[in-house]
């Protein structure tokens, strides 16, 4: 492997023949290259979804009613749902070990004002829990406790946004912005890893705002996560349940499908990951491909090789070289071809990728980027596909007969 | 030295089978430089390949050094020809992008002699053939006979038991030839075994022995009085 010999052979045959070596090289070079570079669009694309959705607890549930499609219970169609605070405490009741937080949501517009500034922001209101829920990360200040909603307090948690629109250079924590004509009193500051948008919102106790709207005990919708340690067919038989349930107790058709809306993140993620899975499926299997040709490519080089050095191949015979060294010497050129030229296309691959990779930030496609395990892969793929490449016509010349090679006259 | 008996080959040709050797017997001492002679197709060139265990036989016994030679696979074949024989070509066959001693040091490099060695002992070759100072020229810068004398020369290096020359006056003019075979004959005079292939009688007569073949048997081997060949240098 170290031979001093065979390397004076190999670099002789490449300097000879550089255009050739270059070539086949070029192919392999650029089959590893686009490898590379579909293996990480592929995790950009992994990396954009996941964080399209990783703003939000992966195991939470939305509940939303709607309108029913259905005359059901001597009721009509088109009616609309209304879920109340006593729907919440009756998921709470029902299945005490299947959720682990739960809140009550309002959604409501207002248009705010600090001093001389103003803005129309939209407000949700929420139980304590809703900050799990939506992994509201608090920068400053705190969320909305229990003793808010107990005391109706008109408080407000305000996001990162709606601080530098009012507030400009200001602290806003315990000041007291006005939503509606009502003074709220800032609590606390948020961010959310998800987009902008989420920052130009306000969150304030539900208590409050069904207080403000008329003592209504109504709510828009629930928010809820279940069990962590639940799979994915047990969330989504925990949700059926949740389903049925309310149907029932808002006398809904079981069949109709609009009357209640019951959104489990665990559906969207898996569907997500399982397409995510089959595109990395397909990344590899192209790459492979695209590796194929370069390696057959190597392949045809070398079979040209030992037709073009057949001669040498019999002097050697006669001067007492074994098949074996024959074989190593043809071996460890393809080997040395591939993997350099390899190398060379991963280098520049993960070179690109790292200038570029991480200013890219698009909701679809996010640092695209290749782990080391990858690159190790690649690499032994590289040096057995060298060896595959190089095997056949390897063998071929072990087999040339001394008395055949040195007939070749040329 | 060597030693055949009853030797046949035949030549598949599609559906004929040409019979090329028809029962050669036929013995070398150690120390004879024998001239195989013969027009073209008489088998002299395929008596050589077996000899050089580069083609194997039909029929037959051979004997090299006290060793039988059959069934051999190509590892064992060629390290018997790296232990046993040089070859002399008639086209040098050299390796054309190897300096004149990293030729010579080719058949120790396969004897697994180390590198230093290697260099030390084809340099006391190519002195022998009188190349010294050509020792880093390519084959490409070469004369023909300069050529032939590095191919000698590593025919030598392997301290081989037999000499091998394949028609090796074969693509030179005749002063040239004349150099090369004072060179086989000084090879010889050291006691080497040197078998010549050659179609050329005044090459033959510097042998000390002529073997004539005709359509694949021998039809004389007598002794003969060498012509020195430099007279003629």
């Amino acid at each position: 492997m170290f031979d001093r010999d065979i390397w004076q052979e190999i670099f002789y045959s490449i300097k000879n023949n550089k255009l050739r070596t270059f070539l086949t090289g070029f192919s392999v070079g650029w089959g590893i290259f686009i490898l590379v570079m579909l293996l990480a669009s592929v995790n950009g694309m992994t990396n954009g979804f996941y964080s399209q959705f990783n703003d939000d607890a992966t195991n939470s549930i939305f509940i939303r009613p709607g309108t029913t499609s259905k005359a059901y219970a001597g009721f009509e169609k088109d009616r609309r749902i209304q879920l109340r605070n006593d729907d919440v405490e009756y998921i709470k009741k029902s299945f005490p070990n299947d959720y682990e937080h739960i809140s009550a949501r309002m959604f409501k517009g207002t248009s705010a004002r600090y001093k001389a500034e103003t803005g129309s922001y939209s407000v949700q209101a929420v139980d304590p829990d809703h900050q799990i829920i939506e992994k509201t990360i608090v920068i400053k200040g705190r969320y909305i406790n229990t003793n808010d909603n107990i005391s109706a307090a008109k408080v407000a948690v305000i996001g990162r946004k709606v601080a530098e629109d009012l507030f400009k250079e200001e602290d806003p924590i315990g000041k007291f912005v006005e939503f509606n004509d009502l003074p709220f009193r800032v609590i606390g500051i948020f961010t959310d890893e998800g987009d902008d948008n989420a920052e130009r919102r306000i969150y304030a106790p539900v208590s409050t705002y069904q207080k403000i709207y008329g003592n209504t005990d109504e709510i828009d919708g629930i928010a809820l996560t279940y069990n962590s340690s639940y799979d994915l067919t047990k969330s989504l038989e925990f949700s059926g349940r949740l389903e049925t349930i309310l149907k029932r107790r808002h006398s809904i058709a079981p069949e109709d499908q609009s009357g209640i809306r019951i959104w489990n993140y665990a559906e969207a993620f898996s569907d997500i990951s399982s397409f995510t899975t089959v595109l990395r499926v397909i990344g590899i299997f192209v790459g492979i491909l695209i590796l194929i040709a370069g390696i057959v490519g190597i392949g045809n080089i070398m079979v040209f090789i030992i037709k073009e050095r057949t001669k040498e191949i019999g002097i050697r015979k006669a001067l007492g070289a074994v098949p074996g060294q024959i074989i190593k010497l043809v071996l460890l050129e393809s080997v040395f071809i591939t993997a350099l030229s390899g190398f060379i296309g991963l280098l520049i691959a993960t070179g690109i990728l790292a200038l570029v990779g991480p200013s890219i930030q698009s909701p679809a496609f996010t640092n695209p980027s290749v782990s080391p395990s990858i690159v190790i892969t690649a690499t032994v793929i590289l040096v057995f596909s060298g060896m595959l490449a190089g095997l056949i016509p390897a063998m071929k010349a072990a087999n040339i007969k001394p008395i055949v090679a040195l007939r070749d006259d040329k | 030295m060597i030693k055949i008996e009853n030797l046949h080959k035949s030549y598949k040709m599609g559906s004929n089978s040409l019979h090329v050797l028809k029962g050669i017997n036929f013995s070398v001492e150690e120390g004879e430089l024998v001239a195989i002679m013969g027009s073209s197709g008489s088998g002299k060139s395929t008596l050589l390949n077996i000899l050089g265990m580069l083609d194997g036989l039909d029929e037959g016994s051979y004997i090299l050094d006290g060793v039988p030679i059959k069934d051999l696979n190509e590892t064992k074949a060629a390290n018997y020809r790296n232990k046993f024989l040089g070859f002399i070509f008639q086209s040098f066959n050299l390796i054309n992008y190897k300096n004149a001693m990293e030729n010579v040091a080719l058949p120790l490099y396969y004897q697994k002699v180390g590198r230093k060695e290697r260099q030390d002992k084809a340099l006391k070759y190519l002195e022998q053939v009188g190349l010294k100072d050509w020792a880093t020229h390519l084959p490409s810068e070469l004369s023909g006979g300069q050529k032939q004398r590095v191919a000698i020369a590593r025919a030598m290096a392997a301290e081989p038991k037999v000499l091998l020359a394949d028609e090796p006056t074969g693509a030179l003019d005749s002063t040239t030839s004349y150099e090369v075979m004072d060179l086989i004959q000084k090879i010889n005079d050291e006691g080497n075994t040197i078998l010549v292939v050659t179609h050329e009688p005044d090459i033959a007569d510097m042998c000390k022995r002529i073997v004539h073949l005709k359509d694949g048997v021998i039809v004389e081997d007598k002794k003969v009085k060498q012509v020195r060949a430099s007279q003629y240098v």
